[in-house]
C-alpha cells in the first residue's frame, strides 16, 4: 500500500496527473458552465476529488517533512481549496428549508420577505433565512449620454444597479444597507448579491421594476480562502527558490 | 483586415514600425540604433495605451484590443528585467513578440469604445487583468528563450545558462498566472456569488495553469537530461495561452461570463 501511494505521488505521476486534469478541464469547457457544474456535483466526481485531495495532501505532508516549504504550501493550498469546495457542495446537498444554502428573492419597492426561491421564474420554494429584508428602493443609474449615444439615438449604458434595503435581524435594531453589483451584503452567514432585475406590473396593473437578490451560504469559503493564501505564499516561495539557482558563470567563479 | 484611420490606430502602427525597425537594426548589427528603436517602441506603446485610457475614461483592460495594448507596453520593462536578472539580451525576440501581439490590435480587432458595465467596476479589475497580461507575456518570452535548447550545437555551459534563464522566466510567469487565477476567483465570489463557475474561460485558464504545473513537475523529475521534451512542454503551455486568449474569447462555442472581447 505504502509503495502504491509512493508511486501515485511520485514526480512523474504528478506531472501526468496535472496534464490529465488539464485535458479534463478542457473537456468541461466544451460542456459549458451549467453542465460542467452539474457533472462535478455528481457523487463519482466528488469521490475522485477526495482521492486527489488525499494524494496531493500526502505530497504536501512529505514536503513538510523534507522542509520544502514552497512545495508544501502549494500542495496544502490545493488541498484546502478542493476540500473547501467539497464542504460547500455538502452544504448545498444537506440544506433544509430552515437552513437554506442558496436561493433568490424578487422584490418591488416596499416588499418585505425572508423566503428564498429557485427556478427560472423563481417559483420553487427553497426555505427561509433567519432575518428579513425590506426593499426600500431599487435604483438603475445610467452613464451620461455622450455624442455617440445621441447620434445613435439610444440611451447611455447602465452604470449601476443598486437595491437599498432594510435588514431586520432578530435581537438587533433594523439597519439600512446598499447592495450593488460587486458589493454584496453579508448577514448571518449569507452573502446577498444584486443578481438581476426586470419589469412587471403591481396589483393595480401599474408598471413597476423588480430586483432579484441572490442569497448564498458557503461554509467552505474560509477554507477556500486560506487555500488561496497558501497557494500564493507557496508560489512566491517557489519563485524565490528558482531564483536562488546560480548562473553557470557564477558557479565557475567559485570553482 | 482593416486599417484604423484614427489617432489610436496611428499610435499602434508607430509602435509596430519601431518594433520592425528594432529587428532591421539587429539584422544590420547596429546595436545602439536597435536600443534606440526598442526604447522608442516602448514610448509609443505607452502613449497608445495612455491615449486609450484617456479616450475611454476607464483602465484600458476591458477587451482583447485593450489587453493586447497592455501586453505591448509591458514588453520593454520585462526585457529589462531579463537583462537585470539573467544578464541576457532578449530585445530582438521581444520585438518579434511585440509584432505578433500588436498585429491583431492594429488590423483585426475593433477599437469601439464601450463604457464599463457594473460587473467590471471592481478594485480587483486592474490587478486581475494586469497579472494575466504580464504572466502571458512572461510565459511567451520563456518559450522564445527556450528555442536554443532545441538546437544540437548548444550544450554544456551554454545549455545550462539558457536553461536557468528559461526556468526563471517561466517561474515568474507562473507566479503571475497563479495570482491572476486567484484574484479572478476572489472577484468571482464578490461579483457573481461563487469563486468558481465552471465558465469555459475559467476552465481553459485552469487547464493552462495545470499544463505549466505539469511542466515544473516534469522539469524537477528529469532535470536537464530531457531538455528538448521540457521545451516542447513549454510550447504546449503557450498553445493553451494562445487558445485561451483567442479561440475562447472570440468563438460563440464558449459563451459565458467572460464574453467582453
Amino acid at each position: 500500500m505504502k509503495k502504491l501511494i509512493d508511486i501515485l505521488t511520485g514526480m512523474g505521476t504528478a506531472a501526468w496527473t496535472c496534464w490529465i486534469c488539464a485535458l479534463f478541464s478542457v473537456y468541461l469547457a466544451f460542456l459549458g458552465a451549467e453542465h460542467a457544474a452539474g457533472f462535478m456535483a455528481g457523487p463519482g466526481m466528488q469521490v475522485i476529488v477526495a482521492v486527489l485531495i488525499f494524494l496531493i495532501g500526502y505530497s504536501g505532508m512529505r514536503a513538510v517533512r523534507r522542509r520544502r516549504l514552497d512545495s508544501a504550501a502549494l500542495h496544502i493550498g490545493c488541498v484546502c481549496v478542493m476540500a473547501g469546495w467539497l464542504w460547500g457542495q455538502h452544504a448545498n446537498r444537506s440544506a433544509t428549508p430552515d437552513n437554506p444554502a442558496k436561493g433568490s428573492m424578487a422584490l418591488i419597492d416596499g416588499d418585505v420577505s425572508d423566503a428564498l426561491w429557485t427556478g427560472a421564474y423563481l417559483t420553487n420554494f427553497v426555505g427561509k433565512v433567519p432575518f428579513s429584508i425590506k426593499l426600500e428602493k431599487f435604483f438603475i443609474e445610467h452613464y451620461e449620454q455622450n455624442g455617440f449615444d445621441r447620434e445613435a439615438g439610444r440611451m447611455a449604458p447602465i452604470r449601476e444597479y443598486r437595491s437599498r434595503v432594510t435588514v431586520s435581524e432578530p435581537g438587533k435594531a433594523p439597519y439600512v444597507a446598499n447592495i450593488r453589483v460587486n458589493q454584496p451584503l453579508y448577514v448571518r452567514g449569507y452573502h446577498i448579491y444584486q443578481m438581476s432585475w426586470g419589469n412587471t406590473v403591481d396589483r393595480f396593473r401599474r408598471p413597476v421594476v423588480y430586483t432579484v437578490l441572490q442569497f448564498i451560504r458557503d461554509p467552505g469559503l474560509p477554507l477556500v480562502y486560506s487555500g488561496f493564501m497558501l497557494l500564493f505564499v507557496g508560489v512566491l516561495l517557489f519563485y524565490v527558490r528558482v531564483f536562488r539557482i546560480k548562473q553557470p558563470e557564477e558557479l565557475e567563479d567559485k570553482a | 483586415m482593416t486599417l484604423k484611420m484614427t489617432l489610436q490606430g496611428g499610435l499602434i502602427y508607430l509602435t509596430l514600425l519601431f518594433f520592425l525597425a528594432t529587428l532591421v537594426a539587429h539584422r544590420f548589427n547596429r546595436k545602439s540604433l536597435r536600443r534606440g528603436f526598442w526604447a522608442a517602441a516602448f514610448v509609443a506603446a505607452v502613449t497608445s495605451l495612455t491615449w486609450r485610457g484617456l479616450h475611454t475614461g476607464h483602465p484600458p483592460m476591458q477587451n482583447l484590443f485593450e489587453f493586447f495594448l497592455c501586453m505591448a507596453a509591458s514588453l520593454w520593462p520585462l526585457s529589462q528585467w531579463s537583462r537585470w536578472k539573467n544578464g541576457i539580451d532578449t530585445e530582438t525576440r521581444d520585438a518579434l513578440l511585440g509584432i505578433v501581439i500588436l498585429f491583431p490590435a492594429g488590423f483585426i480587432l475593433s477599437e469601439d469604445v464601450r463604457r464599463l458595465p457594473p460587473a467590471l467596476q471592481c478594485p480587483l479589475f486592474i490587478p486581475h487583468v494586469a497579472s494575466y497580461v504580464a504572466g502571458y507575456v512572461m510565459l511567451a518570452r520563456a518559450s522564445l528563450l527556450a528555442l536554443p535548447l532545441l538546437r544540437k550545437d548548444v550544450e554544456g555551459g551554454a545549455l545550462r545558462a539558457a536553461d536557468v534563464a528559461v526556468r526563471q522566466t517561466a517561474a515568474a510567469g507562473f507566479v503571475l498566472l497563479t495570482a491572476g487565477l486567484l484574484l479572478g476567483a476572489m472577484w468571482g465570489k464578490i461579483c457573481w456569488g461563487n469563486y468558481w463557475h465552471f465558465d469555459p474561460k475559467e476552465m481553459w485558464s485552469l487547464a493552462t495553469w495545470l499544463m505549466y504545473g505539469g511542466y515544473f513537475h516534469y522539469r524537477l523529475k528529469h532535470g536537464l537530461r530531457m531538455h528538448r521534451a521540457t521545451t516542447v512542454l513549454l510550447w504546449l503551455g503557450l498553445l493553451f495561452v494562445v487558445l485561451t486568449l483567442t479561440w475562447i474569447n472570440l468563438s460563440r462555442l464558449f459563451s459565458g461570463l467572460h464574453n467582453y472581447a
